[in-house]
């Protein structure tokens, strides 16, 4: 049993977040929140989302797995102005969802959650630093660095007590530098890794610029945001592996 | 079926280096021939030519080619040929003629001054001497950069190694790999911009063939491995073995013979390759063993390779989240 109505613009931030890394998801509707766990195909980036019930304007589930389509799903919500609430229910015989919105009425045919890659492990890790930058400044590093490079290195310099993000190109280098009071939060730890921007520029992409986003990373680890969405009843974890030096 | 034929008919799609990776088999003779043509063209010949006069043009390829594979997040599996299959003498004959026309040619341009056309011709005499077999191991497995040794054919084993699910694609320019039945081949490795995808099974679905078919109208055309029946293009080959069924069916439709048919049909469809392959591609290469190895046992000018080297150094390779669970 699954029936809930969400605002548009909720929905379609829960649903950004995941269908950065993945085309298709299991959704876990739950008593008291709904929650998808999804990662790529690739195994290198993953998402742990967590909607609250009362996120939703009304919610009311018993803890059914449904899968979906995210594009189409997405492309639904697409058709609700950001204002509007959005019907979902789940019709358990026929096993697809019925989605309205404002007049229109969708019939969104499911996916067998057995057919959709394992929900990841989430990898237990205790990583040495922690910053909390907002997301308009996470997008601003990324967007630096893409300029010049594919990858892109977060270190945390503990002498200055500063969080860096820095790109080294074929010709070009890009670093910014912020100091403990740009950011909202800072303890520093050995932290100095290399990721993919291709991962992380699709990441970037779900995060609100005034999110703040707290940031875990280590020396040669994956990183983990972590981010709020709808009003603090949403709750988003990215991780993303690292590319580390072969030799 | 030339090459040209080949690829007429062939599925191949442009693909970005962003959207691959995994382990690919790699036709080591034809991508070694690729740069040393490229390398004698543009190299000075001072810089790969030993005191002894040994040319190791290979090693200067070698540095300069296999760093874009681990920047793309592909891991190299090198697979060398091994005899010259019988069948093949004639074509071997061929390339021989070939060569030893261009060296005349080549020694002509030079008398008369012209450097191009010189240059051009001596990257078309490279052949793969004893010297260059034995060093491009030898810097393959300084740089932990997996080899395997074929029986026959090295294309014919890494399609083998690709339909057995041991590698996920064949790094080859030639054509000949859909006939091996290799699944997927990654073209242009050795070019400056992104790779081009061919598909065996989109191939045959766009032609509504089954391998041996495909086979069949590659013999009626003509291969490495015997002449075409004179007037049948790709075209007509296909439209033929659509009609009659198969090879010898269209042979004796049209009354024409293929010599040795039987023999080149067997053995593109069971060509001679080893099934017990094994290889570590957990690549830890000792990037500074490899330069010495280049440059003072080999007297290669550093110039020449220290790029290669140092992309190789900078190297870096995506881990999964799986490493850390």
């Amino acid at each position: 049993m699954f029936t809930a109505i969400v605002s548009a613009s909720t929905l379609r931030d829960a649903l950004d977040s995941v269908s950065v890394l993945v085309d298709e998801c299991k959704i876990r509707l739950n008593e008291d929140e709904l929650v998808i766990r999804a990662v790529d195909p690739a195994n290198v980036g993953m998402v742990d989302l967590t909607l609250e019930a009362a996120a939703f304007e009304s919610y009311e589930a018993d803890g059914g797995v449904i899968g979906v389509n995210l594009g189409r799903l997405e492309d639904i919500a697409s058709m609700a102005d950001s204002g509007d609430l959005i019907d979902l229910r789940l019709d358990e015989e026929t096993r697809k969802l019925h989605i309205q919105i404002d007049g229109l009425s969708y019939t969104l045919a499911l996916i067998d959650p057995d057919s959709i890659r394992e929900e990841p492990d989430i990898p237990e890790l205790d990583l040495p630093a922690e910053i909390v930058p907002e997301g308009a400044q996470i997008d601003r590093g990324i967007t630096a660095a893409d300029m010049v490079s594919d990858y892109i290195r977060l270190r945390v310099d503990e002498d200055e007590e500063t969080f860096v993000i820095e790109a080294e190109g074929d010709t070009d280098d890009v670093d910014f530098v912020l100091e403990r009071e740009d950011l909202i939060d800072l303890s520093a730890g050995p932290a100095d890794s290399l990721f993919s921007l291709d991962y992380l520029k699709d990441m970037n992409k779900a995060i609100p610029n005034d999110a703040e986003v707290r940031v875990e990373l280590g020396d040669d680890f994956p990183v983990k945001m972590h981010y709020d969405f709808a009003e603090g009843l949403g709750h988003v974890t990215f991780m993303l592996a690292p590319r580390i030096q072969s030799n | 079926m030339g090459n040209a034929d080949l690829r007429d008919i062939a599925a191949i799609e442009d693909v970005s280096f962003d959207n691959i990776s995994g382990v690919v088999a790699v036709d080591a003779h034809n991508w070694l021939y690729r740069y040393l043509t490229t390398t004698v063209r543009f190299t000075p010949e001072e810089a790969y030519t030993t005191r002894d006069g040994e040319e190791v043009a290979n090693l200067i390829g070698i540095a300069q080619g296999v760093p874009k594979f681990f920047e793309h997040d592909l891991t190299p599996v090198f697979v060398f040929d091994g005899g010259v299959t019988e069948l093949k003498s004639a074509e071997v004959q061929r390339r021989r003629e070939q060569r030893e026309a261009a060296e005349q040619r080549q020694q002509a341009a030079e008398d008369r001054g012209d450097t191009v056309e010189a240059a051009r011709l001596d990257a078309q005499t490279q052949r793969l001497t004893d010297t260059i077999q034995e060093t491009s191991r030898e810097l393959l497995r300084l740089l932990d950069v997996p080899i395997v040794e074929a029986p026959a054919e090295g294309e014919a084993q890494a399609a083998r190694m690709n339909s057995a699910g041991l590698v996920d694609y064949v790094g080859s320019e030639d054509y000949d790999v859909l006939l091996f039945g290799g699944p997927r081949t990654l073209r242009q490795l050795t070019s400056a911009g992104d790779p081009e995808l061919m598909d065996l099974d989109a191939t045959l679905a766009r032609h509504d063939l089954s391998q041996d078919q495909l086979i069949d109208a590659a013999i009626l055309c003509g291969t490495d491995f015997n002449e075409g029946v004179s007037g049948i293009g790709p075209k007509t080959a296909l439209q033929s073995i659509h009609e009659h069924g198969d090879l010898f069916a269209v042979l004796e439709a049209e009354g024409a013979t293929v010599e040795n048919a039987e023999r080149v049909r067997s053995f593109f469809r069971d060509p001679p390759v080893r099934e017990d392959v094994s290889f570590d591609t957990t690549v830890e290469p000792d990037v500074e063993a490899a330069r010495a190895y280049v440059t003072e046992e080999w007297e290669v000018d550093a110039g020449e390779v220290d790029r290669g080297f140092d992309r190789l150094a900078d190297a870096v390779t995506q881990t999964g989240l799986d490493d850390w669970a």
